[in-house]
């Protein structure tokens, strides 16, 4: 069969516009996903939270993971003169920040996994190792973790950690909301059965989230309007509202509310594309001139042959 | 009249009186519903036509806050929370001490919110133990507890240290006396945690460092928080901010110290280093084994000081006498004889501490321990 430059053309164009149509679809379909509809979640009221002398749930959560006893104490209320962040010995930490209104009270910030709904953690493993559960926790596999490491730079809020003190088999760190212990079973997380003031609550994120709209209509005058992670990077399981405003207590506000394996999604849905199309695209392109090239060499060798003949 | 009539109206009668008074019963046990303008059904049933067989009956029904107009005195006094104490010993909640603060800004509402018109429900009566899945805004009674305490004690207070109601339950830690909650700062107040020991660094050319064994002062000499804390104001342990420093006078730096130990004695307190704490054998007499159990009291005289007693044994215990005092308690059991004589008869002149005599009956110059006037016991 012989192929002419225009059907050729015609083929190619057919083929990479039936996949861009196809890449597109796919990519439409994981936008449409708004999660699972039964996800748990946990809202944590930081107008409770006394931070001081307490820390009942780092305590707990140590006890819990069975992590190395804390190298400052858990009494030892010097730790609040810094910001810390979760590390893989401690999986939560509370940190203090000054009240912005003149004699307000400081604010005690739990912090730790949020869980996203659409985990960047997740998006960027090369291996799948990160896994967001039907129940709502984001899940860590270690055993096919390769340590790579683009996890924590993807997180958003910097909460995966790594052993870099385990030089034989370092793994990846953070909150599980004791998936495995705890949630899978139908059981609170540790930190929120200790918790003597309850700042946190367990339940459907859906519940929680109306929940926290009530907590706000009512009480206009004791919190802000905002609950934290209901929008942030396309939603989280950890739901957080506050009196204070969010930029002011060490929450990055300017996340957007795009899940973070979106803005890589449309790149992303295009390399398959480009694999299927580019060689074929190339390789026509090259043999449709290599063709032309014999055509051109035949005409003038042609002539030729006619002088020799008479 | 036939007689069936008589007996059948005498029936009917019967039945009437039975049902009115099965009728009376039943309103007995009912239960107090709640009434008033204020009472809607939506108040205590989650759906909208309710049978005997699904009342579908709210938890813990919310009515609007109640206007609860009660004065202290109507509460209880104290009230011992001792529902959660597993790792601490119940607390001893001030209930109307709180609610005379309470008086100044809600009333009882400010606690008791939701109460139904006519019944102030204790808090676990709602909040009964793990949060309640079915009610994510009701908090667990943990949480209950600690919110309503924490939001006045976190403002002003500043202080959220567990033991400012808690005492952590030790194998040799005491369960409060819950009878006397009046001698704490001579006010209803939380137990506090007393301090061991205190060091003081004084000026004192003589003796620069003062050891207050505060643990000693109330165990072993039985004074109560306000034999020294009878002016002290709340402000004292209940703030954050440096207190000014006030000068004081040499007398009133001493006065909690003057009013019971002579202020002539410097070095009684004023030492170069920590000393350790009250022995008896410092005072010169060390106690035999019948007198270490006794209370500091037992000996002196109570509502006094103090101080230096006649060391005759018989100052003390005059009253003993051959009937009243059981020899068995010294180890030694007397015989028929000997138990029948008048103490003085061996003891002379009633020296007890001394070594007993033979010599006032028998003349062969026999001595105790050697021959014994009885048998060891």
């Amino acid at each position: 069969m012989a192929i002419n430059r225009r059907g050729f053309l015609k083929v190619v164009s057919a083929i990479g516009a039936s996949s861009l149509v196809g890449g597109q679809k796919k990519a439409l379909a994981v936008e449409d996903f708004s999660g699972y509809p039964d996800r748990y979640g946990i809202l944590t009221d930081l107008t409770l939270c006394i931070g001081r002398n307490c820390r009942k749930c780092e305590a707990a959560c140590n006890k819990e993971n069975k992590l190395p006893p804390p190298k400052v104490p858990l009494e030892d209320n010097s730790v609040f003169d810094s910001i810390r962040r979760t590390d893989a010995q401690n999986y939560t930490v509370v940190n203090r920040f000054p009240n912005p209104e003149p004699g307000g009270p400081p604010v005690y910030v739990k912090h730790q996994c949020r869980h996203c709904d659409e985990p960047a953690c997740a998006s960027a493993c090369l291996v799948s190792a990160f896994r967001k559960t039907p129940e709502g926790p984001v899940v860590y596999n270690k055993k096919i973790c390769i340590g790579c490491r683009y996890c924590m730079t993807a997180c958003p809020f910097y909460v995966p950690a790594y052993e870099y003190d385990n030089p034989f088999s370092p793994g990846v760190r953070k909150c599980t909301m004791c998936y495995e212990s705890r949630t899978s079973k139908g059981r609170v997380p540790a930190c929120m059965e200790a918790c003597p003031l309850q700042v946190m609550t367990f339940g459907k994120r859906s519940e929680l989230i109306e929940l926290a709209r009530k907590k706000i209509t009512d009480h206009p005058d004791r919190y802000i309007n905002h609950i934290y992670g209901e929008h942030e990077v396309g939603g989280t399981s950890w739901l957080y509202i506050s009196g204070v405003p969010f930029e002011k207590l060490g929450f990055p506000t300017d996340l957007g509310t795009k899940p973070y394996p979106e803005l890589t999604r449309g790149f992303l849905s295009m390399i398959s594309a480009v694999l299927v199309i580019g060689p074929v695209l190339l390789g026509g392109l090259y043999m449709s001139t290599r063709r032309r090239g014999e055509v051109d060499a035949d005409e003038e060798t042609i002539p030729e042959q006619e002088e020799d003949q008479p | 009249m036939t007689r069936k009539a008589i007996v059948g109206s005498l029936l009917a009668w019967g039945v009437l009186l039975f049902l009115v008074l099965a009728n009376a019963g039943g309103e007995k046990d009912k239960p107090v519903l709640p009434s008033g303008p204020h009472v809607s059904c939506g108040d205590c049933h989650t759906c909208s036509t309710p049978t005997a067989e699904a009342p579908c009956l709210r938890r813990c029904p919310r009515f609007s806050r109640a206007i609860v107009a009660h004065s202290p005195e109507e509460g209880p006094s104290v009230v011992i929370l001792d529902q959660l104490s597993d790792l601490y010993v119940p607390v001893i909640f001030p209930h109307k001490l709180h609610a005379e603060m309470a008086g100044m800004a809600e009333g009882c509402a400010a606690c008791h919110h939701h109460s139904p018109a006519g019944h102030i429900p204790p808090c676990r009566e709602c909040h009964g133990g793990p949060s309640n899945p079915e009610n994510l805004s009701q908090p667990s009674l943990k949480g209950a507890y600690h919110r309503q305490c924490m939001n006045c004690h976190r403002e002003w207070s500043h202080d959220t240290e567990c033991s400012v109601c808690h005492a952590r339950r030790t194998a040799e830690a005491r369960i409060p006396e819950i009878t006397d909650t009046t001698d704490i700062m001579g006010l209803l107040h939380p137990n506090i945690e007393e301090p061991d020991k205190r060091i003081y660094q004084t000026d004192y050319n003589g003796g620069t460092v003062v050891t207050f064994h505060h643990k000693e002062h109330i165990h072993l000499f039985g004074l109560g928080c306000v034999d020294c804390h009878h002016e002290e104001s709340c402000e004292r342990c209940h703030t954050t901010e440096e207190r000014p420093v006030r000068v004081k006078t040499i007398e009133e730096h001493h006065k909690p110290c003057s009013s019971c130990h002579d202020m002539d004695r410097c070095g009684d307190c004023h030492a170069k280093e920590e000393t350790a704490g009250f022995t008896h054998a410092r005072t010169g007499w060390p106690l035999s084994r019948h007198h270490q159990s006794l209370d500091c009291r037992a000996c002196h005289p109570a509502r006094r000081k103090i101080g230096k007693l006649d060391r005759d044994c018989d100052a003390c215990h005059s009253d003993w006498t051959t009937d009243t005092f059981k020899h068995a308690v010294t180890g030694l059991i007397l015989d028929e004889m000997h138990g029948e004589m008048d103490c003085a008869d061996c003891h002379v002149g009633r020296k007890f501490d001394q070594k007993p005599s033979c010599a006032n009956c028998h003349d062969d110059g026999r001595e105790y321990p050697e021959s014994s006037p009885g048998k060891k016991g």
